[in-house]
C-alpha cells in the first residue's frame, strides 16, 4: 500500500496536544484531512486536530482502521431508499460506549468529514430513539419535560394517528 | 478565616483519607458556614455535578460572597501546587492551611473573584487562559453545559443540612476546590479519589456516573445532525420524539424530516416497513428538495422554538404571515391531496388541472410536510384495515361492462346501450350519453374527451362535458372490447382477433394481427412505443409500434386472459422475499402442469420462452436513441381465476395470485395495490409485491366486470348494473 503513496504514515496533534501517528490511508477516511493532504501536500509536520482530544481521536482512527478498505462511500448520497437504521455488528461493538463518547465521536466524525462513521453515530442514537414511548426517551437521554400537563395531553393526542397500525 | 482558626486540629488519617474521615478533616479548610447556607446555589452550579472537563469559574459556589478584604487576604498567602495540597496536608494549622492551599487555588482559577486586585504576576498570564479558554464543549453559548437535575439537587441539599455544620463547610470547601480547578487538575482530583475508593464505592459510582453519562443529543449537537437522527426513525418513534420536550417537538415536527418521510414512502413501499402511502405530487417533493435541504443546514433552533407555541402546532415550520394564509385557507388546503391525486393513476390521462390559481396557491403557501403524511397515513391504514365507505351508484339498466373515475368524475359504460358520467361527491347521475346501438364494452376519458367502443365494432369519440358526440368510426369487423389511448395513440382491441392503432395526428390506422381468438384488452406504454394485448388465446403479446412486429408471447395462463397492466416502472419487486415465493411459485406451475394434459404446444412455448429470454426483447425491438425498454413489470387476469405477475424481460410469470373461485374479468393496478373483480361477484385487494390477498370486498349481486384504482378510492361495475365506490378517505369513513 506504502509503494503508492508518498508518505506511508502521518501523524495528528489533537486538541489536548497529544501527537498520534496513523497510517495515510487510514487517515484519508477522513476527507477533512485528506484534502488537506491533496490541497497542502505532506509536509511531514504533524497536522492539528483542534476539536478533537486524544481519547475520541484515537477511536476515530481504530474505527477508520478497521474500515479502510471499505470503498469510499458514493459521491451522491441518496440513501431515502436505504435509511434502514442496521448496523454491522462490529460497528455496533464499536459504538457500546457511554454517551459523552458517542456524542464525541459525532462530532468529531462531523469534524473530519467521515461520512461512514458519522451515519453509524446517527443511526446508533436514532436506535436508543426507536420504540420508545417519551418518558423512556426523557429517562434515556435525561431530558426534562417542559411541557405543562394541558400542552403534553394535547400534543400527545395531536400523535395519537401515528399508533393505528 | 477568622472562624478557621478557632477549629480544632485534626488528625492525620493516612491512607484512609477517602472515608468518613475525610468529612471531618475537611472541616478544617475552614469557610464561612454563612456563606454555604446563603449562597450554594445549587442550580447555578453545574460543576458539582463533576462534568469532567469543565472549566467553569463563573459559576463558583462561593464566589459573588467573596469581599476584597478576604481576597487581599488569599492574594497575601503563598501558593503551593496542587500536587502537594494533596500529598501533604496536615502539617500545618488549619488556618493556615486554608490559606496556603485553597485560597491561591481559588485566586488562580477564578482570579475574577478570588482576586480582583490582581494576583501575583507570575499567575496572570495561566489565569486570564484558565477562565478563557473553556473546553470547546462548555463554552456557555454552546449549552453544552449538564442540566443539574432538581430533584437530584434537593436531595443534596437536604444530606448536606442534615450534617453539622462543620461537615458542611468542609463539603462545600471540596467542592468548591473541584469547581474551580481546570480540566486537568479536575481530572488528577477525580484519579486521586477513585484510587482511594474502596469497591461499594466505586460500584456507586459506576451507578452513578451510568445515569448521569446522559446527554441530550438533540439539544447539544448541531441541528443538521440532529435532523439525520431523526431521519433514520420510523413514523411512530418520531411521534413520541415529538412529545419528548419543547425542543425536540421543534426538531421532530419539522419539515425537513417529514418531507423525508414523504419521499420514502408516498407511492412506494418502504423496504423497511413494509407499507407505502398512496401518490402525492412527485413534482411538488422534488421542487422543494433543494429548499429543504437548505433548511437543514440553515436551521435556527431558538428562532424555530420561539415561533412554536403549542396553540399552532401543525404550523410549526411557517413563518406568521404563512400561518394566517394557511388559516384563511383551511378548507382549500383540506382539498390538496384529492387534487393532487388526480394526474397520478392514469398516466394515458391528463386530467383537469386544478384551476390556475390553485397551481399558484400551492407554490405560495405550505401545508407542514407533517400534515401531508399523517393525511396519507391515515388513508394507508384505512386501506390496510379496510375502512371504508361505499356509495352506490345505480341508473343503467343492464350490466356496467366499464368505467373510469379521475377526481369526482365517474363514467361507466353499460351493456344498456348508454354511458353515463356521475358525480362521486354528490352520487348525482350528471349525464348519459346515448347513440351506441350496441353494448359498451370500453371506454376512457381525459379532460377533453371520452372515448367508446360497442359490441358492434364502432367507435364514438364524445364531448362527456356536454354530452355531445364528436365522431363516429367503424373500426373492427366485429365488436370492440377493449381500448386504450395515451398520447396521440389510440389501440382498440377486438372480436375479431386484431389490434388496432389509430394514429390521431397522421389519422393512419394499422392492424396488428397474431392473436388467434378474441383479443379481450389492450395497453399502451407511449413512452417505449409498445403496445400489450390479452387475448382469449390464453396469451398475452408485446407489439412493437414501430415495426409491427411482435415482440414477446407470454403463456402461462390456462384460461382465456381478460385484462392486462403495467405496473408503473418505479415499482420494484422485493427481491429476498419475491426469490422464496418464486421457488414455491414454480412448484405450483410444475404441478399443474403435471395434472393438466400436457398441451400440445408446451414444447414450443418452452423453446420459445427460453430463446427470447437470451436477447431481451429480441431483435425486432430497437432500443435506438432515448428508447426506454417497456415497463419491466405486468399483471394479467384471466377465466383461469388467477392474476399473474409477469417480468416483462425475460417473460416469466413471477407470481400467481391465487383466490378468486371463478374468472377473473377485471384488473387495475397501481404501485402500491391491484384490484380485481372476478365472475364470483367478489373484488379483492392484493399486494403485487408479495402476491397476498389484502381483502374481499363482495355486495354486487353479479359478475364483477370491470374496476378502477384510485389513492384512496377503488370502483366496481357488475352485471347487477350496478356501480360500487370505495372510499378510504379519511374523513368518509
Amino acid at each position: 500500500m506504502s509503494s503508492g503513496t508518498p508518505s506511508s504514515t502521518i501523524t495528528l496533534t489533537s486538541s489536548d496536544g497529544v501527537d498520534v501517528t496513523v497510517e495515510r490511508q487510514v487517515a484519508e477516511r477522513s476527507v477533512l484531512i485528506k484534502n488537506m493532504l491533496e490541497d497542502l501536500g505532506d509536509s511531514g509536520e504533524a497536522i492539528p486536530v483542534p476539536n478533537v482530544n486524544e481519547a475520541v481521536l484515537k477511536k476515530v482512527i481504530e474505527w477508520c482502521t478497521h474500515h479502510k478498505l471499505d470503498p469510499p462511500s458514493a459521491g451522491d448520497d441518496d440513501d431515502s431508499r436505504r435509511k434502514t437504521t442496521d448496523i454491522d455488528e462490529w460497528d455496533q461493538k464499536f459504538m457500546q460506549v457511554d454517551q459523552e463518547m458517542l456524542f464525541e465521536i459525532i462530532l468529531a466524525a462531523n469534524y473530519l468529514d467521515i461520512k461512514a462513521l458519522l451515519d453509524v453515530g446517527c443511526k446508533t442514537v436514532a436506535n436508543m430513539i426507536k420504540g420508545k414511548s417519551p418518558e423512556e426517551i426523557r429517562k434515556t437521554f435525561n431530558i426534562q419535560n417542559d411541557f405543562t400537563p394541558e400542552e403534553e395531553d394535547q400534543i400527545r393526542r395531536e400523535n395519537e394517528w401515528a399508533e393505528d397500525r | 478565616m477568622t472562624q478557621g482558626a478557632r477549629r480544632p486540629g485534626f488528625q492525620k488519617v493516612g491512607s484512609d483519607w477517602a472515608r468518613a474521615e475525610l468529612d471531618r478533616t475537611l472541616l478544617c479548610l475552614g469557610l464561612n458556614v454563612r456563606r454555604v447556607e446563603g449562597d450554594f446555589s445549587i442550580k447555578r452550579s453545574p460543576p458539582v455535578d463533576g462534568t469532567m472537563g469543565e472549566s467553569d469559574g463563573e459559576h463558583s459556589i462561593f464566589g459573588p460572597t467573596r469581599t476584597s478584604d478576604e481576597n487581599n487576604e488569599f492574594a497575601e498567602s503563598t501558593p503551593k501546587p496542587l500536587q502537594k495540597t494533596l500529598n501533604k496536608p496536615f502539617n500545618m494549622t488549619p488556618s493556615k492551611l486554608a490559606d496556603a492551599n485553597v485560597a491561591p487555588f481559588l485566586a488562580k482559577h477564578i482570579p475574577e473573584q478570588y482576586a480582583p486586585l490582581g494576583p501575583q504576576p507570575g499567575d496572570s498570564v495561566e489565569s486570564a487562559m484558565a477562565s478563557s479558554r473553556f473546553c470547546y464543549r462548555h463554552r456557555p453559548d454552546l449549552k453544552c453545559r449538564r442540566q443539574a437535575d432538581e430533584p437530584t439537587m434537593d436531595k443534596l441539599q437536604h444530606d448536606l443540612e442534615s450534617l453539622p455544620q462543620r461537615d458542611r463547610q468542609g463539603i462545600a470547601h471540596v467542592w468548591s476546590l473541584f469547581s474551580a480547578a481546570p480540566p486537568k487538575q479536575r481530572k488528577l482530583m477525580l484519579q486521586g479519589i477513585l484510587s482511594q475508593c474502596c469497591f461499594p464505592q466505586l460500584s456507586f459510582i459506576s451507578e452513578t456516573v451510568d445515569n448521569l453519562v446522559r446527554i441530550d443529543f438533540l439539544a447539544v449537537l448541531p441541528p443538521e445532525l440532529s435532523f439525520k437522527i431523526l431521519c433514520y426513525l420510523d413514523t411512530a418513534s418520531l411521534c413520541k420524539a415529538a412529545q419528548v420536550s419543547r425542543r425536540w417537538k421543534v426538531l421532530a415536527d419539522d419539515d425537513v424530516v417529514w418531507h423525508r418521510m414523504c419521499e420514502q414512502h408516498i407511492h412506494r413501499k418502504c423496504k423497511k416497513c413494509g407499507w407505502g402511502l398512496p401518490l402525492l405530487d412527485r413534482k411538488r417533493l422534488r421542487d422543494s428538495k433543494r429548499e429543504i435541504e437548505l433548511r437543514a443546514t440553515n436551521f435556527n433552533m431558538n428562532a424555530a422554538i420561539s415561533a412554536s407555541s403549542p396553540s399552532h402546532t401543525a404550523d410549526t415550520p411557517c413563518s406568521q404571515s404563512e400561518v394566517a394564509t394557511i388559516n384563511k385557507n383551511k378548507r382549500k388546503s383540506d382539498d390538496i391531496p384529492a387534487e393532487e391525486e388526480a394526474a397520478v393513476k392514469r398516466p394515458c390521462t391528463s386530467i383537469p388541472s386544478a384551476p390556475e390559481e390553485d397551481g399558484d396557491f400551492y407554490t405560495r403557501r405550505r401545508i407542514p410536510w407533517k400534515s401531508v403524511y399523517m393525511k396519507r397515513w391515515k388513508v394507508g391504514n384505512n386501506w390496510r384495515h379496510g375502512r371504508c365507505n361505499v356509495k352506490t351508484f345505480r341508473g343503467h339498466t343492464n350490466g356496467v361492462m366499464c368505467l373510469q373515475f379521475e377526481d369526482n368524475i365517474l363514467a361507466t359504460g353499460s351493456y344498456d346501450m348508454t354511458i353515463k358520467i356521475w358525480d362521486t361527491d354528490t352520487g348525482k347521475e350528471l349525464r348519459t350519453l346515448r347513440g351506441h346501438r350496441a353494448g359498451i364494452r370500453c371506454l376512457q376519458f381525459d379532460d377533453t374527451k371520452l372515448i367508446s367502443g360497442s359490441r358492434d365494432g364502432v367507435l364514438k369519440i364524445w364531448n362527456w362535458r356536454t354530452g355531445a358526440c364528436i365522431g363516429t368510426h367503424i373500426g373492427h369487423q366485429d365488436g370492440i372490447i377493449g381500448l386504450h389511448f395515451d398520447g396521440g395513440i389510440l389501440a382498440t382491441a377486438s372480436v375479431d382477433t386484431t389490434v388496432k392503432i389509430w394514429n390521431f395526428e397522421g389519422k393512419s390506422t394499422h392492424v396488428l394481427r397474431g392473436h388467434t381468438d378474441w383479443v379481450n384488452a389492450v395497453r399502451i406504454d407511449a413512452s417505449s412505443r409498445t403496445v400489450f394485448s390479452a387475448s382469449d388465446d390464453c396469451t398475452v403479446r408485446i407489439w412493437d409500434l414501430d415495426t409491427k412486429q411482435c415482440l414477446r408471447i407470454f403463456h402461462g395462463h390456462v384460461g382465456q386472459v381478460q385484462q392486462v397492466a403495467l405496473l408503473p416502472r418505479e415499482f420494484e419487486l422485493d427481491y429476498e422475499e419475491h426469490d422464496a415465493q418464486c421457488e414455491n411459485d414454480n412448484h405450483s406451475v410444475l404441478s399443474a402442469a403435471a395434472t393438466d394434459s400436457p398441451s400440445p404446444h408446451r414444447t414450443e412455448d418452452d423453446a420459445d420462452s427460453v430463446e427470447l429470454q437470451t436477447d431481451s426483447f429480441g431483435p425486432f425491438f430497437s432500443s435506438s436513441g432515448d428508447r426506454p425498454e417497456p415497463p419491466r413489470y405486468m399483471i394479467t387476469s384471466a377465466l383461469d381465476s388467477t392474476v399473474r405477475l409477469w417480468d416483462t424481460m425475460t417473460g416469466k410469470c413471477l407470481r400467481t395470485f391465487f383466490g378468486h373461485v371463478e374468472g377473473v374479468w377485471a384488473l387495475s393496478v397501481d404501485n402500491l395495490r391491484v384490484v380485481t373483480g372476478a365472475e364470483d361477484r367478489m373484488v379483492k385487494l392484493w399486494d403485487p409485491r408479495t402476491g397476498l390477498n389484502e381483502g374481499t370486498f363482495t355486495g354486487h349481486l353479479g359478475p364483477v366486470t370491470c374496476v378502477g384504482l384510485g389513492d384512496s378510492r377503488f370502483a366496481s361495475g357488475s352485471e347487477d348494473c350496478d356501480v360500487r365506490v370505495y372510499s378510504f378517505e379519511d374523513d368518509e369513513v
